[in-house]
């Protein structure tokens, strides 16, 4: 079977090129694409999943981030939000964001309280970097809080029913402990998912 | 993963490709200009004018050492002294996006005027990723300036090429290893050197303490790892603020600038945590900071945020 093909949705983050490098380290064709990049365009180039990058500061509060709302209505392959891409995640089906009471940049203790293929092989406690002054409120109906840190009670959720995942913490960064890893089931759902 | 040997021979093949004519490339000494001048010198060989800028904003010895360095190298360096044009065009200039770009800018200006004395067409820089996701675009937020991309003046003449463009410093250095380059693990160090490293505004007593007191944090942290003591840090280095206290020097008042002492563990730039630097050498390099450079500095503190939230640089 070829590789399976993810490729980063550029919503201006500072790490959105560092989704990129992990990829391209975790052997799957990937590339970065502008958030304005019709979604047929993404599914002729053969997309089997999409990560949505953060973004320029505070983006995810309340902006459309170009396409993605159609990528999230549309694509029938995986979805992983990150930061930005979390938060709008959550607006788009329903949800809230606001801004943090305190916001998280740099470390934290990221602590899973649900099990989900997105964290399989990664201990209940661990560190992760987060850089963020929102984050989300509501969560919406569809979808379960798989984790959490000290600051935020959303540091991850996901959709029951389809394959939509949102993390509030930076996995691509290499201060994230379980990043890769984080990574490579993201990369694994991709592929049970073709 | 990530494969040295094809990214050179890919990187040779596009640049010559690229460049059709001859080349411009501004060695700072670093570990991206350093292995972007061997990249082009294997691709268009003789064609390459590699030129060092004394900024006058440099560490403790750097010109010469670049000198040497390109002397090994077997590629011929050309060197200008600048160090007067960029004092004077930082007179006065306090803001650090604007001290970057004047210093971008002139680095540019003085390329062009070497550039047109030669006739040469292409300018390639060691541009590597965080340089140009920092400097911001379209899409993304201006963190700080990098003076090799967003203090790129819009009616630049030269043809900018940009080989490592798309690489980590961490990448960067393993082409360096692969391509024997005696300084692929040198310390990255900012295009605007010791400028950025004094808060506010620039003037050449200011560089000279932070130079100095540079010189001291390497030469105590470089020893206290060799010793065994620590990890040697990604980056390591003081910073002069002209925040003014009082110290008591041999019985008497002492009035001087504030160094801190920065030092951070990384990868690749993006992120960062402060290095857990023993104690006992957080002494050795404030004493020594105090003694040696005397009553214009009384005060050493440490630097203990990571990055986010703090940036690696000051400025």
């Amino acid at each position: 079977m070829s590789k399976v093909k993810i490729f980063v949705i550029d919503n201006g983050g500072q790490w959105t090129h560092r989704e990129w490098r992990v990829l391209k380290y975790l052997g799957v064709q990937t590339h970065i694409f502008p958030n304005t990049t019709p979604f047929e365009e993404l599914v002729e180039k053969g997309a089997d999943g999409l990560v949505l990058s953060g973004g320029a500061p505070r983006i995810g509060l309340s902006e459309q981030l170009g396409r993605c709302g159609e990528y999230l209505e549309k694509a029938d392959f995986p979805i992983l939000g990150i930061c930005a891409g979390h938060q709008f995640i959550a607006r788009f089906f329903g949800g809230k964001v606001e801004p943090a009471v305190v916001p998280e940049f740099g470390r934290i203790e990221l602590i899973i309280d649900k099990e989900h293929e997105i964290f399989e092989g990664i201990p209940k406690r661990s560190t992760a970097w987060a850089s963020h002054n929102d984050e989300v409120t509501i969560v919406p109906k569809d979808f379960d809080v798989l984790a959490h840190s000290e600051g935020c009670e959303v540091e991850a959720m996901a959709h029951r029913n389809k394959p939509i995942i949102g993390l509030q913490f930076h996995p691509e960064v290499e201060h994230t402990e379980f990043g890769t890893e984080i990574f490579k089931n993201f990369i694994k759902i991709c592929e049970e998912n073709r | 993963m990530f494969d040295p040997k094809e990214f050179v021979d890919d990187a040779i093949k596009k640049l010559r490709e690229e460049i059709k004519g001859k080349a411009l490339i501004a060695c700072s000494g670093g570990v991206d200009s350093t292995v972007a001048a061997v990249l082009a010198y294997k691709a268009i060989g003789e064609k390459l004018y590699a030129l060092h800028v004394n900024t006058g904003l440099l560490r403790k010895n750097e010109s010469e050492q670049v000198r040497n360095l390109f002397q090994r190298l077997g590629i011929h360096l050309d060197y200008i002294d600048a160090s007067e044009r960029f004092f004077e065009k930082l007179k006065g200039i306090k803001d650090p996006e604007e001290k970057r770009k004047i210093i971008g800018e002139l680095f540019i200006r003085i390329f062009e005027e070497f550039a047109e004395e030669k006739d040469i067409e292409y300018l390639i820089q060691g541009t590597i990723a965080p340089d140009w996701i920092e400097s911001g675009d379209q899409l993304r937020d201006t963190i700080k300036t990098h003076h090799n991309v967003g203090g790129l003046p819009k009616d630049i003449k030269l043809k900018v090429v940009e080989p490592l463009r798309d690489l980590y410093k961490d990448e960067v250095r393993k082409v360096a290893r692969f391509l024997d380059i005696p300084i692929s693990e040198k310390q990255p160090f900012p295009g605007p050197g010791l400028a950025v490293r004094v808060i506010g505004e620039v003037t050449k007593e200011k560089i000279e303490i932070v130079r100095e007191a540079c010189a001291i944090v390497e030469e105590e942290i470089e020893k206290a790892s060799k010793d065994g003591k620590m990890p040697l840090p990604w980056q390591y280095f003081a910073v002069l603020l002209p925040v003014r206290t009082v110290g008591v020097h041999g019985d008497k008042r002492a009035y001087g600038y504030t160094i801190a002492v920065r030092a951070i563990d990384s990868v690749d730039a993006m992120t960062g945590s402060f290095s857990r630097i023993p104690h006992d050498v957080l002494d050795k390099i404030a004493t020594r900071i105090s003694n040696e450079i005397g009553d214009k500095v009384t005060r050493v503190v440490y630097d203990i945020t990571n990055k986010p939230p703090a940036t690696i640089e000051w400025e």
